[in-house]
């Protein structure tokens, strides 16, 4: 499902060369549960962004579904952030300005669905997170769990294959956390999509079927640890 | 993302930031509003002008002179404005003439499509008075055919025919002149029309005639306010007499220009073409409204330029709003880029972003502008218009409101192409970190 061979993403500060990536190979399944987990700067975001189409490789392929995202163009990328890839935020990126609905119906949008069409699949995506009651809100209306669950269906709302989650619970408290990871393990296993999930904490991180460790742009020495669902 | 969710999120973004927009647009309903009634104000005065042409000269109808070069129009040929004019060995004056021969007006007169051939006749009146009072009054004689004063509109009396003699009909602006409160008070009136022979114009010495006329009518008030027309028969007297020439108009000695009406306008070109191709001189209507359009389109460009120089200022405006808008929204657009935008349409985003704030301003603008043109047309009715009240001094053609909206929305449009350049480079991590 996802193939990455000898990955780097390298950015320049004056002269000083930072590789953010350093040579990362991974294979991860379809319908796989894969925790990323490392220090602050060890590359886990730069990896997910890459793998969600939203940063470009200094080197390397990186093939999602048969798709080398590596060699993509703008309009290909745009076209698979949009139908294949979901995205989880830690600060929610919800449209302040935007109803609940209407933030959950924005890919659609880009993806020229009818207006009519579209409230119907996004009020179904409210729904799956038990949000309906509070569709007409802004975000500035919700709480911070309303918020991720508002976001999470957002990124289900047009069926990805992939969910990328980062650092999905940083701002939740832990009784919130929980849900929102059982929600997140929940619909993706339900839907069979590949869940990437980047976590300080090895308390969610445990919950996926493999947890990959990042250190300086690597991938650690560690074997893999492999949880059972 | 269709074109209807490209406008929903233009306006609604408008709506986001009220004042913003309003101010934005309001410089752009400043462009286009002045653009559109200083040029409404240009075409008013433009077709009162070309109206008041058509009843002198309708388009029907060819003036021929003998002179090839009689009527050379452009600023050259009128010694105005342009460059000087060679002169080639065998050309003369433009403005000398001599008479016509009489094989030249049969080659007219025969011509394919030509209806009637008159002679133009030159005539001046010193002045006019009404029998009964000794008040002279200046008044410019015309002698012309019946079927260019069948244009005129009466308020009162009757028309001349061709052979009609000792009648007249005067222009509306000497009922006040002759103190008579009812344009029907001046039938029946005896008008004394006194000339003087032409050498009065050097300061030779000259005689002078009464020759009297019955008033029969009454014209509508045009820009023509001294005029005073009478007969073709009547006028070839009186020129007789002005030129101190017994034989003018006659085969001794033929008109030097000609009034010949084509059976259709459509004609008039063409007839004018084959007459140039006898060396002599032909003068359509189509050329003088040509000339007069000219001068018009030139005051209207000028005019226009303050119009262009506003929406020109506006669009730095909407370049800012724009860009400020992009630095709002620098997280929203990471968002859409997350969720599936691709930099054109993000691009097209804030292209229609800018297009809307044009097509508004534009709308506005003429709107404002065509209130504004209702109220002048209605103050100058009853002020210093008021004896033309079929006259709008501002008009609005439908290409006017069309083309002003559509340049405002144009110049919106180019002002919002930088912003939305700007806008779809983001690169969509740097712009989600965006606080």
């Amino acid at each position: 499902m996802i193939e990455l061979h000898d990955v780097w993403r390298q950015y320049h500060m004056g002269d000083e060369t930072i590789n953010a990536l350093a040579g990362i190979d991974l294979d991860i399944d379809k319908g796989e549960f894969v925790s990323i987990t490392g220090p602050s700067g060890s590359g886990k975001s730069t990896l997910l962004n890459i793998i969600g189409g939203l940063d470009s490789p200094t080197k390397g392929s990186v093939v999602v579904d048969g798709q080398d995202l590596s060699k993509a163009s703008d309009r290909e990328l745009s076209i698979y952030r949009n139908k294949k890839a979901g995205f989880v935020f830690q600060t929610f990126n919800l449209q302040p300005t935007y109803t609940a609905l209407e933030n959950v119906a924005l890919p659609l949008v880009f993806a020229r669905v009818p207006l009519k069409k579209r409230n119907e699949i996004a009020r179904d995506a409210l729904a799956t997170v038990e949000l309906t009651e509070r569709m007409g809100h802004t975000p500035g209306e919700l709480s911070g769990g309303e918020r991720q669950r508002a976001a999470i269906a957002r990124a289900l709302v047009n069926d990805p294959k992939i969910l990328l989650a980062d650092e999905p619970t940083g701002n939740l408290d832990s009784r919130t956390s929980n849900l929102i990871v059982e929600l997140l393990i929940r619909l993706s296993h339900e839907r069979g999509i590949t869940l990437l999930l980047v976590t300080h904490d090895m308390r969610i991180a445990e919950n996926a079927n493999r947890v990959v460790h990042m250190l300086d742009g690597r991938i650690s020495g560690a074997p893999d640890k492999k949880v059972a669902t | 993302m269709t074109i209807a969710d490209l406008l929903r999120s233009a306006f609604s973004n408008l709506r986001r930031r009220k004042l913003r927009s309003f101010l934005t647009i309001f410089a752009v309903v400043i462009g286009a509003g002045l653009v559109s009634l200083l040029v409404s104000l240009g075409i008013g005065a433009q077709e009162f002008l070309t109206a008041q042409i058509r009843a002198t000269m309708p388009p029907d109808v060819l003036i021929v002179g003998s002179n090839p070069n009689a009527f050379q129009i452009g600023f050259g040929g009128m010694g105005f404005g342009g460059s000087p004019q060679e002169l080639s060995e065998d050309e003369s004056s433009p403005y000398s003439l001599s008479p016509l021969t009489l094989e030249e007006i049969d080659s007219v007169r025969n011509l394919e499509h030509v209806e009637r051939v008159d002679p133009y006749i030159m005539v001046s009146a010193d002045s006019v008075r009404l029998q009964n009072s000794e008040k002279r009054f200046r008044a410019q004689l015309s002698a012309l055919p019946d079927y260019i004063i069948r244009n005129k509109e009466l308020v009162a009396g009757q028309y001349l025919d061709d052979y009609s003699q000792g009648g007249c009909i005067i222009a509306n602006q000497y009922l006040e002149s002759f103190g008579l409160e009812q344009a029907e008070d001046a039938v029946g009136q005896e008008l004394v029309i006194q000339v003087g022979q032409m050498t009065s114009f050097i300061g030779l010495p000259t005689k002078t005639k009464d020759y009297n006329f019955e008033i029969v009518g009454v014209a509508e008030k045009t820009l023509s306010s001294t005029q005073v027309m009478i007969s073709l028969t009547d006028g070839k007297e009186i020129a007789r007499f002005w030129a101190n020439a017994p034989d003018l108009y006659t085969d001794e000695i033929p008109p030097a220009l000609l009034q010949v009406k084509v059976e259709d306008s459509q004609y008039a070109e063409q007839v004018a073409g084959a007459i140039e191709g006898y060396e002599l001189g032909a003068l359509t209507s189509a050329d003088v409204l040509g000339l007069v359009g000219n001068i018009f389109g030139i005051i209207q460009a000028v005019l226009s330029v303050f119009g262009l120089i506003a929406l020109g200022v506006a669009s730095l405006g909407i370049i800012n709003t724009l860009i400020m808008a992009i630095y709002e929204r620098t997280r929203e657009i990471g968002v859409m880029k997350a969720v599936g935008a691709s930099q054109r349409t993000i691009r097209l985003l804030f292209t229609i972003e800018g297009g809307v704030i044009g097509l508004l301003g534009g709308i506005i603008g003429v709107a404002i502008a065509y209130g504004l043109g209702f109220i002048i047309n209605h103050v100058s009715h009853t002020t210093f218009l008021e004896d033309f009240e079929t006259f709008d001094i501002s008009l609005f053609p439908w290409w006017l409101v069309a083309g002003v909206i559509a340049l405002s929305t144009l110049i919106a449009l180019l002002a919002a192409l930088y912003p939305a350049h700007r806008a779809s480079k983001l690169n969509p991590i740097d712009a989600l970190r965006y606080e």
